[in-house]
């Protein structure tokens, strides 16, 4: 295995609520991830996987606990990492490329040379001849790969990923899973993936993290030893259904995933 | 890419005219109120015509529309009217302008330092419910019968709601745009630029289209308390000489510009916000 690229050490977060009661959403999660891997995180919904992702990606800081990105400790956001969110969040008045550029335009890079690679990024997520569309002229999916277009513009090291594809029907969630491994192959990112579909997180992991209710801890780590690239029929082999069934074992029997 | 997302991808849009030319007969169909909306004219204007001439009403207390008519026609053809249409549509346009750069410009700083909107709350909810019209007096005897007063009042009657849309604006942004600028470490600078006034401009602009209204309001009550020339100078010198169909042929011209300057904005608005109109159309 390569040397990490992130390293998550013990970290507590603790949420303070308005009415000042705490909330306990990470209890002492250690986690390491290497360079060019491809871990999935599944947990109930509402254990704190969003909270683990905003720290990580240096959008909230831990009570207690560090994270080292590329060996040094993650303090707040930064270049290195690339985000997807729940929702595609683009931005309604600018086109399809303009919202790829964005990252561009904040980091003060290079417009140029980075439109190249934002229109290369485009053909990479199946977008070309979209460039000079709206984001209300698109359908859910396309949006996500937009979103997804952006994230990848400014050449992070880290891709972090926050169940980006629960919001879209089965079908179209399946052939975003698809597209993103043939992406994460291409591009050789690291990638951590949030999502609370078991059968999605073995489908694209290189290794799957388990984590309890909240506060959420990390139960166990499953090394999924499926050939890439991996198709869709995959998911109908007995090795499949041996890691859904194990990962559904640790979680099932109290019902945190319903 | 599949065929599934393809399809719901957007069709291409017909305008209300090309639809009517492909099928006319479907087009009534789906949309009865407009050929109905013209035909209320009629019909209204029409019992009205039916009412005055049977009943033998005066003129000096309801004109017929045909009187309104004649009315207008003459004061338009001997240019009485439009030397006083100018005066009211360039102190309403001119008001307006000036409330529309100060609520903005006044709106952005506000929204800005938390400290300045706290702080200049209470005054801003006293200004707002204070019926500006009332300082209209005042504004004559400081500045005049002129054309200025006329200018301040408009401005200062259409400058709240712009200055309250743009702060509700600038302070309506989802959490996700914010987190997006956030994870890029982009500065206030960047983040205003690039999401927040983008994203306050519908509400900027339905500031701007209740103020394109209210600075007509303004310079009418203006021209009522104190002046020489305008639109609202012209109603008060019919109604001193009793011309009633003189008075409704003025209503009918304010009427007119109030309905141009409101398409004037909602043309703009369409253009500039087009992303937010097709939302709309989708809530519609
Ligand atoms: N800003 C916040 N203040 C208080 N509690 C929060 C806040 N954000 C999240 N929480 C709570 O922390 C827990 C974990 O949230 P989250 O990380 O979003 O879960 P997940 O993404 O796994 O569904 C939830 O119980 C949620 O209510
Ligand atoms: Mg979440």
């Amino acid at each position: 295995m390569a040397a990490p690229l992130i390293v998550v050490s013990r970290l507590e977060k603790t949420y303070l609520t308005r009415a000042g009661s705490r909330i306990r959403a990470l209890a002492d999660v250690t986690l390491e991830v290497a360079d060019g891997e491809f871990v999935t995180v599944v947990g109930p919904s509402g254990c704190g996987k969003t909270t683990l992702l905003r720290i990580l990606g240096g959008l909230l800081p831990a009570s207690s606990g560090t994270v080292e990105l590329l060996g040094r400790r993650v303090t707040g956001p930064g270049r290195k990492v690339g985000m997807v969110f729940q929702d595609p969040v683009l931005l309604p008045w600018r086109t399809v490329l303009d919202n790829v550029m964005v990252p561009v335009i904040v980091l003060r890079l290079d417009r140029q040379l980075y439109r190249r690679r934002a229109l290369e990024l485009l053909a990479l997520v199946g977008l070309t001849g979209f460039e000079n569309r709206y984001p209300h002229e698109l359908s859910g999916g396309m949006r996500q790969r937009v979103s997804l277009a952006r994230a990848l513009v400014h050449d992070p090291a880290l891709l972090l990923m926050d169940e980006p594809f629960g919001a879209l029907d089965a079908m179209t969630r399946e052939a975003m899973n698809l597209e993103l491994q043939r992406i994460w192959r291409e591009s050789g990112k690291t990638v951590l993936f949030i999502t609370h579909s078991i059968p999605e997180a073995v489908f694209l992991g290189d290794r799957v993290v388990v984590m309890s209710p909240r506060p959420a801890r990390v139960v166990d780590m499953v090394t999924v030893d499926l050939p890439r690239p991996r198709d869709l029929d995959v998911m109908g082999s007995d090795s499949f259904g041996v890691y859904t069934r194990k990962i559904r074992q640790m979680l099932g029997p109290k019902g945190w995933l319903e | 890419m599949s065929v599934l997302e393809d399809a719901d991808a957007p069709v291409e849009r017909l305008s209300p005219l090309q639809e009517f030319c492909r099928a006319p007969g479907a087009f009534i169909r789906e949309r009865p109120h407009v050929p109905l909306v013209p035909l209320i004219l009629v019909v209204v204007v029409g019992a009205w015509e039916v009412i005055v001439r049977a009943g033998h009403l005066p003129d000096f207390l309801l004109p017929a529309p045909s009187a309104v008519g004649r009315a207008l026609a003459s004061g338009l053809s001997s240019r009485l009217y439009l030397e006083h249409f100018w005066i009211t549509f360039s102190e309403s346009l001119l008001g307006f302008l000036i409330a529309a750069a100060a609520g903005i410009a006044f709106g952005t700083v506000i929204a800005q330092f938390r400290l300045l909107e706290r702080t200049l709350y209470p005054y801003l909810v006293a200004l707002q419910t204070l019926p500006k019209i009332a300082i209209a007096p005042l504004l004559i005897v400081w500045l005049g019968f002129g054309f200025s007063s006329k200018v301040v009042i408009a401005a200062l009657v259409a400058f709240f709601p712009v200055l309250v849309n743009v702060i509700v604006g600038l302070k309506t942004v989802d959490a996700g745009k914010l987190d997006l600028m956030r994870s890029l470490d982009a500065s206030r600078w960047q983040t205003f630029r690039l999401v927040t006034f983008p994203n306050a401009l519908p509400f900027v602009f339905a500031g701007l289209d209740i103020a394109i209204v209210f600075c007509v309001l303004g310079a009418i009550v203006g021209e009522f308390v104190g002046s020489q020339r305008g639109l609202g100078n012209l109603i008060l010198q019919f109604h001193t000489s009793l011309d009633i169909a003189g008075m409704f042929a003025v209503l009918l011209l304010l009427a007119a510009l109030g309905v141009g300057l409101h398409l004037v904005i909602q043309t703009i608005q369409r253009r500039v916000i087009f992303w937010a109109q097709a939302d709309h159309v989708i809530g519609a």
